[in-house]
């Protein structure tokens, strides 16, 4: 049985995910840490988890590639890619007809436009403002004392959402104060927030050309709330697996596996990069 | 196999050109300290350095002495320092860290920079210069000449704009008759524009000879390092001696078959100046690639010479004005920019486009966004945007930066393997 396996370690938190190859190829298992102050112990975290929850021994894994912010830091993996690359083969994988994916994750929201043999034809990403990401929504739950489990589906129970004017992730926090001391209710707050996020975002993704299917990845892709104000203002449904999450990890697993294939001689899976060279 | 770093050229020009600037600051420090020779501040693009040489006055470039303090990571303090005094986050950069520089007596090289004795705001494309400028003469308390340079709407400046130029810098003449005490000397003014018809001559011999495959230097990068002396020196004997020893060391490395790396794999066009804070950074994230730029609108911000324009000695005050109006970057509409990227491409066969969207200089990248779209859909070209600043070491998001860069090498990387492939 060839065995391999992508690690993704983001900035919230670090997923991997080990595939196999066996006529076709599938998932074998999954795992997910939060990525904390360590991101070299963190991906080994996952990665021995994700093995152990496969039931084989991390030295039965082939081939190993890393990506996400951490990617360097992967000590035990062959090779890097990065997360753009990899979430646009993920998505492919997991839905073969994706020609978009928007990605919300911790501090990153991009769009990617992917071509029919999952390889990415362009990209955006969000610069140096967490406006549209994961860390906006956990900021606006931790300043109403909600979890943030919580805020997608209360954000659905709104009447008359309150339109957020601010998308600035560190200002919306005296936004909301103010709104709940007019005495908002709740969701409606959470329904402007999740709609200021999804028109932010979705002006962003416009840089590509957003055609059909699109599929939403990333951790954020779990909020109900966000997947429905991203469709409202997108005017079509999206593809949102349960693997949203992993679909990095997914992603790099495909990519290790093709590598054992031998497929394409990449420059950048030069396995010095996996020594830690500080970047 | 180690990964490809430090590739920038290091010929006898690259120590040659230290030596230039060096003593371009060893005159403008004799000036602070003497008096002589006279100094005068202008700007980079679209300037009338030719008419400053007929008087022997030296420029002082204050674009020059910004980036060179942030090269040496020394941009912050001053950019701090104008903040203080109620400069805004989002002002200029280049203004703040120079306003900064007056305000803290910094410099360069750590010696003195002259008042200068007159500040000629050479106003093109930007407007940010006129406020820029105008600042310096009150810190200075020096004479303030502002020129009125319209912008190019049209493909070409209409008679009547040249000619208003023209009145501007005959008026010109008269202002430095009376600062330096000299009477203009014709000549010597013809003379200054050979040298520069010289100059842009060699310079454009040089970027062409990146159109072979490999370029034997790096159109962005490196051309940065030739940069200097094309501002300080280009109406200048020096300037012509220097370019003509660069385009000789040049052709050396064509006929040894030396390319930047050892194996080009990238020819790109840049768009916009570089992030000086984190230039070897940065040049490294494209080194790792074996990523070569083979052309870049940045270093045409003093004079786009390459598509054939040049200083005509047999009409000297004309063909300033004309290069003022029309033959720098900054004063041209967007859709020359566009026809300038796209001749970029298609004749140094370029790969893809990288746009560096400068924060703080809303002038030059507003309508990036655009032109990105324009390269990408229009052209069919993969293009890379990504943002920070030119002097403003807080803008610059390192891993996020070599995020971008590496989804983008990957993506090219891949297209290339799949195209061989077919």
């Amino acid at each position: 049985m060839r065995v391999a396996a992508g690690v993704d370690v983001g900035s919230t938190q670090t997923k991997a995910v080990v595939m196999t190859e066996n006529g076709g190829r599938s998932i074998l298992a999954r795992a997910l840490v939060d990525t904390g102050a360590n991101v070299r112990k963190a991906a080994e975290n996952a990665f021995v988890a994700a093995c152990h929850n496969a039931g084989i021994a991390p030295a039965d894994v082939g081939f190993v590639v890393g990506t996400g912010y951490g990617r360097y830091n992967i000590s035990f993996g062959n090779a890097q890619l990065t997360e753009i690359s990899c979430h646009a083969r993920g998505a492919h994988f997991v839905c073969p007809t994706t020609r978009t994916v928007i990605d919300m994750g911790g501090q990153d929201a991009k769009a990617i436009s992917v071509g029919s043999d999952g390889q990415v034809l362009d990209f955006v990403m969000n610069d140096k403002c967490a406006a549209g990401t994961g860390r906006f929504l956990a900021n606006a739950a931790d300043v109403m004392g909600i979890g943030l489990d919580e805020v997608g589906p209360l954000s659905l129970r709104a009447t008359r959402a309150i339109k957020i004017a601010t998308v600035c992730t560190v200002f919306v926090e005296s936004d909301i104060l103010s709104y709940l001391a007019q005495g908002k209710k709740a969701e409606d707050i959470l329904g402007g927030v999740h709609l200021a996020i999804a028109k932010r975002t979705l002006s962003l993704a416009r840089r590509v050309p957003l055609e059909p299917d699109i599929t939403m990845t990333g951790g954020v892709a779990r909020n109900v709330g966000m997947v429905h104000a991203l469709e409202e203002v997108l005017g079509s449904r999206m593809q949102v697996s349960p693997d949203a999450h992993f679909m990095g990890a997914i992603g790099a697993a495909v990519f290790a596996l093709e590598k054992m294939d031998q497929s394409f001689e990449f420059s950048s899976w030069r396995p010095e990069h996996a020594a830690g060279s500080g970047h | 196999m180690p990964e490809v770093k430090q590739t920038e050229y290091r010929g006898s020009i690259h120590q040659r050109q230290k030596e230039l600037m060096l003593k371009w600051y060893e005159r403008l420090n004799e000036a602070a300290e003497t008096g002589t020779p006279p100094t005068a501040s202008l700007m980079i693009s679209g300037n009338c350095v030719e008419l400053l040489e007929a008087f022997g006055a030296v420029p002082i470039y204050p674009e020059v002495n910004a980036l060179q303090l942030a090269i040496r990571h020394q941009s912050l303090e001053p950019i701090l320092a104008a903040e203080e005094i109620g400069y805004a986050p989002d002002n200029c950069a280049y203004v703040k860290a120079d306003i900064g520089c007056y305000l803290k007596g910094i410099t360069p090289t750590g010696g003195k920079l002259p008042k200068p004795d007159l500040v000629l705001c050479n106003f093109v494309g930007c407007n940010t210069y006129v406020k820029w400028f105008e600042h310096t003469a009150v810190l200075t308390g020096s004479k303030l000449y502002v020129l009125d340079v319209p912008f190019l709407c049209e493909d070409e400046p209409t008679q009547a704009a040249i000619d208003y130029v023209v009145r501007q810098l005959k008026e010109l003449v008269t202002l430095l008759e009376n600062i330096t005490g000299k009477k203009f000397d014709y000549d010597r003014f013809t003379e200054a524009v050979r040298c520069s018809a010289e100059v842009e001559e060699l310079w454009s011999q040089i970027k062409h000879l990146a159109r072979r495959s490999p370029s034997p230097f790096d159109a962005y990068f490196d051309a940065i390092t030739l940069m200097g002396p094309l501002y300080v020196y280009r109406a200048t004997q020096e300037g012509v001696e220097f370019f003509r020893a660069a385009l000789e060391e040049m052709w050396a490395k064509v006929a040894s078959g030396q390319g930047v790396y050892d194996q080009e794999k990238f020819r790109l066009v840049i768009e916009g100046p570089p992030p000086y804070p984190y230039f070897r950074t940065f040049r490294d994230m494209f080194a790792k690639w074996k990523a070569c730029a083979v052309a870049s609108t940045y270093s045409t911000v003093g004079g786009l010479w390459e598509f054939g324009a040049r200083h005509d000695p047999d009409h000297p005050f004309e063909s300033v004005a004309l290069h003022m109006l029309s033959q720098n970057v900054t004063n041209r509409n967007y859709l020359q920019r566009y026809e300038q990227i796209k001749r970029y491409i298609e004749e140094w066969n370029a790969d893809g486009l990288i746009i560096h969207f400068v924060k703080s200089c809303r002038l030059f990248s507003a309508g990036q966004g655009d032109m990105r779209d324009y390269v990408t859909k229009t052209l069919g070209v993969p293009t890379l945007y990504i943002e920070s600043d030119l002097e403003d070491p807080r803008y610059f998001a390192e891993a996020q930066t070599r995020n971008r860069i590496d989804a983008f090498f990957e993506t090219l990387e891949h297209s290339k393997l799949t195209a061989k492939a077919v």
